[in-house]
């Protein structure tokens, strides 16, 4: 039970740990500037990834309209001396979860510098002052070829996705490059904007969301995701002792226990979703650190309020027990299934947000039922044994006062934990 | 708060002076696994960038390589005083201390140990053992380690003339180039400013940024004294260069109070919001901030219960004369005079003239209802700096 609480709320704070946190540095902005030499063009790519305080002061300034243009207005391309406009060919904002419930910001831009000619000097005068990586690219292909460069024609850090981390080197600082080149002849490509941003740390489940590429890798992420979640309803919280309880104690059959998986995948797949569409409703409107808290309250609220109607139909049911005997079963069912999926997992609902924040949202959905179904089917293998094994149960006369109450004990098991969680999340709220 | 930074800011420049005679003595780099030496050099390194741009992961990076290098038999002099600076810095003083103990037995009468473990003393209120220890250097050792301590020690006791003539010996052996010069002349600005010496304190801070243009702490201090001369604007457009450059707490409360002061509450949160941030992630990096984060709270009225609990703390950790003054002015404010009063007495123990302390005190005796007694302290706070604070000074007048 705490086990599970401590997961749920973690997983509500988005990774809250500082090992989630910005790997340069809490107040760095890093910046890559490439240019590249395509053929006959030059192009240049751009990328800005501002850590958790930078985030909160300057982030909504690149989600506004024109970013791009404004942050062209400090680079400076010079082609054969000459400052070249840097028209925007495309641009990409993605957040990210960082350190103590803050947010990192990635900004991605491609830009055209018309004709290339045989110099070519690209110089980064944004955020002056500013720490944080620094690094200027100078490439080139389709036919064309540089002759020198004071730049290096690879980025080290993969266009600031993976920094390397060299305690005796300091961080690149490079905010200018000129190169001599020789163009192409073809016609060139306008380089793309690179693959969306992954998280900071990533494991497990959650790192399935950041994979690339075809029909393979997608039929292995669902795979995979199934597995997660068939080991995730391994770990304690999910009602599985209640499952057996329930089935065993209400003369539960096969059919049954794969209802109760059905329920399981669907409250749980629908939990998630409601929560994800819910954190990025509010998220628009309310700065994250005030947004937690009050999220965390909203799901413990949630939580209260499904036990409180799980025990008002239990205790109702007790009272016809002879009369609706069926209707009460399916009905009990129901509730069972509903506790059991209703607590979205972390990973899951994060693998939802950073599927959302990547733009691969359908992707994310396919994963998040890969998941749910892998959890209702550990939870309908272990009603089956429940219902298989009941002849040796029904011998030890589990009819008892005890199995008859589970059903309610555990409604009431779950109003407390949205008790508990209510009251920790109370103090959090400013 | 000043002393806290300025007590971080030497014990760094005592290191980044051990680094230098570290990286004399260590020749060429190994291409193989770092030496202990490298690492240590690379952990004082992280030290002074932490000091000089306040981002706070320098902390864990700076943690990595001293702890790597005293790895061995965890009996290297070096390492230990740069893991004592390092828990001076995340203001962790009892274990600065006795890191900094530890460091002296491998290597006793080594200046830059006696520094530290000085600096570890003053913050845990063990005063006269701290000054002792800062007069010993300073006749051994004389230089901007010791000098700077000095002065720091006679501001502490009162005698403001002296310490402005110890941080003038202080900015004399930093030279004219690089950051302690600048460093020197700020920290002797503020001493002027602390006596409502407006002009010279400017001075000194320009004189700091001609030698290094935009350096962030000249220009915190030049808008205080921008604000004091009531140029809000001036004031705000320095504050803002300041928190662009280096979002430390200290320089956005500032700048939020310079919102507030010209009527725009929306900006002031934004800032008071950032605050709230950095600290979250100078906590998550192993910084103990209850004393600095209960003054700003009480300063500006937010959270004051929580504030109260947090000087406690701040008090049991760090039983200084600031964390004296910040847990009188908490209880003050939220009406519990008579204890706020007992630790008002032991915060102005030393006889330091701190005008914020002053008009606090006289709060506390105004919440008494000892009218007169508080009309001395307000006086007494604006005749020591008239312009200690533009939000609070203007309230001492009200009510002297």
């Amino acid at each position: 039970m705490k086990r599970l609480l401590l997961a749920l709320i973690g997983g509500v704070l988005l990774l809250p740990a500082s090992a989630a946190a910005h790997p340069l540095g809490n107040f760095t902005v890093n910046r890559y500037a490439g240019a590249e030499v395509s053929g006959s063009h030059v192009f240049v790519r751009y990328a800005v990834d501002l850590a958790e305080i930078p985030t909160l002061q300057d982030g909504s300034r690149f989600r506004r309209p024109g970013a791009a243009t404004r942050l062209a207005r400090g680079l400076r391309l010079e082609l054969d001396g000459r400052r070249a406009r840097l028209r925007p060919l495309a641009s990409r904002v993605a957040l990210r979860p960082g350190a103590s419930g803050l947010r990192t910001l990635r900004f991605d831009a491609v830009y055209e510098g018309g004709r290339a000619g045989r110099m070519l000097s690209l110089r980064d005068t944004n955020f002056a002052g500013r720490i944080g990586w620094k690094e200027v690219v100078v490439g080139a292909d389709r036919g064309a070829r540089i002759v020198t460069s004071s730049a290096p024609s690879r980025s080290a850090s993969d266009e600031l996705r993976s920094y390397p981390r060299d305690l005796l080197r300091a961080p690149s600082d490079t905010t200018a490059a000129t190169a001599v080149v020789r163009p192409g002849t073809a016609e060139g490509v306008a380089p793309s904007l690179g693959d969306a941003p992954s998280d900071h740390r990533r494991g497990g489940f959650e790192s399935l969301i950041g994979q690339d590429g075809g029909a393979g890798v997608i039929a292995l992420a669902l795979v995979l995701a199934l597995f997660w979640g068939a080991a995730h309803a391994l770990t304690p919280g999910h009602g599985k002792a209640i499952v057996a309880a329930y089935l065993v104690g209400s003369r539960g059959k096969a059919r049954h226990a794969f209802a109760l998986g059905g329920i399981v995948t669907v409250t749980h797949t629908i939990g998630v979703f409601a929560l994800g569409l819910v954190t990025l409703a509010l998220s628009e409107l309310i700065v994250p650190e005030r947004l937690y808290p009050w999220l965390n309250l909203v799901s413990a609220l949630l939580v209260v309020g499904v036990g409180v109607a799980v025990l008002r139909a239990r205790l109702h049911a007790r009272g016809h027990r002879h009369h609706h005997h069926e209707h009460q079963h399916r009905r009990g069912l129901l509730a069972v299934g509903i506790s059991g999926g209703l607590l979205p997992c972390p990973s899951a609902l994060v693998v939802l947000l950073a599927a959302i924040s990547l733009h691969r949202v359908g992707f994310g959905l396919l994963l998040i039922v890969a998941f749910s179904l892998g959890l209702a089917s550990v939870i309908t293998g272990i009603g089956l044994v429940a219902v298989t094994a009941k002849r040796a149960f029904a011998r030890l006369s589990l009819e008892g006062a005890f199995v008859r109450a589970l059903p309610a004990l555990s409604a009431a098991a779950i109003v407390a934990l949205g008790l508990v969680m209510t009251m920790r999340s109370l103090p959090q709220l400013t | 708060m000043r002393r806290l930074l300025a007590a971080g800011a030497v014990a760094a420049i005592a290191a980044t002076a051990l680094l230098a005679g570290g990286a004399l003595r260590s020749g060429d780099d190994a291409a193989a696994a770092p030496t202990s030496r490298q690492l240590i050099r690379v952990g004082f390194r992280e030290l002074d960038a932490a000091r000089r741009t306040g981002e706070p992961t320098h902390y864990g990076r700076a943690e990595e390589a001293l702890r790597e290098a005293l790895d061995g038999d965890g009996q290297d002099a070096e390492a230990l005083v740069g893991l004592a600076s390092l828990a001076n810095s995340r203001h962790r003083f009892r274990e600065g201390l006795r890191l900094a103990r530890q460091a002296r037995r491998l290597a006793p009468d080594t200046a830059v140990v006696d520094a530290v473990l000085g600096d570890s003393l003053v913050e845990l209120g063990r005063y006269d053992e701290a000054f002792r220890g800062f007069d010993r250097l300073a006749a051994r050792k004389p230089g901007l380690t010791a000098y700077s301590r000095v002065s720091y020690a006679r501001e502490l006791l009162g005698h403001q003339a002296q310490a402005i003539e110890a941080m003038r010996l202080a900015v004399d052996a930093a030279g004219d180039s690089g950051e302690p010069a600048a460093w020197s002349r700020t920290q002797l600005g503020k001493l002027y400013f602390s006596q409502g010496r407006l002009h010279e304190a400017a001075a000194q801070y320009r004189a700091a940024l001609e030698l290094r243009p935009g350096y962030v702490q000249a220009l915190d201090a030049l808008a205080h004294v921008e604000a004091a001369r009531g140029r809000l604007r001036a004031a705000t457009s320095l504050e803002r260069q300041a928190v662009a450059q280096t979002a430390l707490p200290q320089y956005a409360g500032f700048l939020g109070d310079l919102y507030r002061l010209q009527g725009s509450a929306r900006r002031a949160d934004e800032q008071y919001r950032l605050v709230a941030a950095v600290d979250r992630l100078f906590v998550a990096n192993g910084v103990a901030t209850d004393l600095e984060l209960s003054l700003f709270n009480v300063d500006h009225g937010f959270r004051l219960t929580e504030s109260v609990a947090r000087a406690r703390r701040a008090l049991a950790e760090r039983p200084g004369i600031e964390a004296e003054g910040v847990l009188a002015w908490a209880l003050a404010r939220t009406g519990r005079c008579g204890e706020a009063l007992r630790h008002s007495e032991r915060a102005l123990r030393l006889g330091t003239l701190d005008a914020p302390k002053f008009f606090q005190r006289g709060m506390i005796e105004r919440c008494l209802g000892r009218r007169a007694a508080s009309q001395r302290w307000f006086h007494r706070a604006l005749r020591t700096n008239p312009y200690f604070s533009p939000a609070w000074a203007p309230v001492a007048r009200r009510l002297s």
